[in-house]
């Protein structure tokens, strides 16, 4: 067994020397994770708007229901879809299963909730006046909805962020529902696990880094972001 | 006596307003003309505000009838909003600026209104120098005091021109200077024919051409008679009339 020392080294050494296996499987995790939110988000806002800014019945009960769903572990939704997906399930024909679309699914399933409980938290705790001076300066309710959203963008951007960060480090779903496959559906995650579970430590700990650099970058973004605004009344 | 225009271009009546069961207003008729400056008063709770957010567009009563330029309008309430948000703005007690600097703020009506990059330029900057904000033009709203985000937000909303302009006290918590200056603006306001609805606690209002005086008491209209101490003068007639401050320049 590799020291902690070696297997650091030795990751190092095949993430700067450009390993083909290694970048593929980051290259799979950015892909699926980036179609998977550029996917979910549109309609989430749309949804958490709804939900803050209008009234209907069974508003309360599906707040509820999407905050509820935060703590959904990955791999219950993984289970879930896999048994939708698989042959003898209701989506079987689809032949989804063990793909990346079926992978992209899963994380859309996986952040379509804290996307909307997040924004939902970020419209809602926006000033009602945005929405009115808005409406009263001539602007029209779909711009006024762009008002509200540039408005609240730091709050939005935060939950974009930890969605993704979500979905990029889950290894349940991806697991499920992708089947591990090198150059297919191996990401990041799984990378990590099947590696670990081989005693070969090396890859393991690039690709982790690589996730923490990426947390990093995430960050220092969304900091850059909030940092350039200032608080209006 | 004031000299407003007398004919009437908007008139509402019978509104009635109720939240939770609880009547906020009850049978409110409002008429309107050009150059009107009209002080409406009332205690804390009496409607003044829901009434304004009501005239504003941005409140929907639970009945009223609306009649523009003599036609009355036919097909409910929410069919007629846009007449509303076309004609009158509403300023907040404590308006809201956007995130960004004040010409952006001042901007943000012409640009809906789809008018030309340099026109608005123009315009922004037109308005910023009548009214001493000039110097502020690059500012952003987050850095400006309170007085002087009132008077960004009057200024954003006169650009607009629009043909009644509700003032939710606008002059609450100013200091004198402030104050002078808010004051200078609304009677300019008065004089570019746009109607202005002021609330306030305070009937005393000296240094404006008030034209007519209204109270609301438990939801209910009441004309009083306008108070004494009052500027009943009649405008001056020149539309070109710079604004002059009685205050000094600085805040």
């Amino acid at each position: 067994m590799e020291t902690l020392s070696e297997a650091s080294l030795q990751a190092l050494y095949l993430l700067f020397t450009g390993d083909r296996e290694l970048w593929t499987i980051i290259g799979i995790s950015f892909t699926v994770s980036l179609r998977a939110i550029l996917f979910a988000a549109p309609f989430a806002l749309i949804c958490a708007f709804m939900l803050a800014y209008t009234q209907f019945p069974g508003r309360r009960l599906l707040i509820s229901f999407f905050n509820t769903a935060l703590s959904i572990p990955a791999v219950v939704v993984g289970l879930t879809l896999y048994m939708t997906l698989s042959r003898a399930g209701p989506l079987g024909n689809l032949r989804l299963l063990f793909t990346q679309e079926a992978m992209i699914i899963g994380q859309i399933l996986l952040c379509f909730p804290i996307l909307v409980a997040m924004g939902h938290s970020a419209l809602q705790a926006t000033d009602r006046r945005v929405w009115e001076t808005a409406l009263t300066l001539g602007a029209t309710p779909l711009r006024a909805v762009i008002t509200v959203i540039h408005e609240t963008r730091f709050g939005l951007t935060a939950a974009l962020v930890a969605a993704f960060g979500r979905i990029i480090a889950e290894v349940g779903s991806s697991m499920m529902v992708g089947g591990n496959i090198l150059n297919h559906t191996r990401n990041i995650p799984t990378a990590i696990a099947l590696e670990t579970s081989k005693g070969s430590f090396a890859q393991g700990i690039a690709l982790g880094l690589v996730l923490l650099l990426l947390a990093l970058a995430l960050n220092l973004a969304l900091t850059s972001i909030q940092g350039k605004g200032a608080v209006s009344p | 006596m004031n000299n407003p225009d007398e004919t009437v271009w908007l008139a509402l009546r019978n509104i009635n307003f109720s939240r939770a069961g609880r009547s906020i207003l009850s049978d409110i008729s409002l008429r309107f003309c050009s150059r009107e400056l009209i002080l409406l008063t009332g205690h804390n709770g009496s409607g003044k505000t829901t009434l304004l957010r009501i005239l504003a567009g941005l409140l929907n009563p639970d009945s009223a009838t609306i009649e523009f330029n003599g036609n009355k309008l036919t097909g409910g309430w929410r069919r007629n909003l846009g007449i509303l948000r076309e004609s009158c703005c509403y300023l907040h007690q404590q308006p809201y600026l956007f995130d960004g600097s004040v010409f952006d703020n001042v901007a943000y009506g012409l640009r809906r209104r789809g008018i030309d990059g340099s026109e608005i330029e123009r315009m922004v900057a037109e308005a910023l120098e009548a009214t001493a904000l000039g110097h502020l033009r690059r500012r952003h709203c987050g850095e400006l005091s309170s007085g002087e985000k009132q008077r960004v937000a009057m200024v954003r909303a006169w650009v607009l021109t629009p043909r009644l302009l509700l003032l939710d006290e606008p002059l609450a918590n100013m200091d004198k200077p402030s104050r002078s200056k808010c004051l200078a603006l609304i009677n300019q306001m008065q004089e570019d024919r746009i109607s202005v609805v002021l609330t306030s606690h305070d009937p005393q209002q000296g240094e404006l051409h008030i034209s007519r005086h209204l109270h609301l008491y438990q939801g209910r209209m009441e004309r009083k008679n306008l108070p004494a101490g009052v500027d009943r003068s009649p405008l001056p007639e020149s539309r070109t009339r710079p604004v002059t401050y009685a205050g000094d320049k600085t805040e």
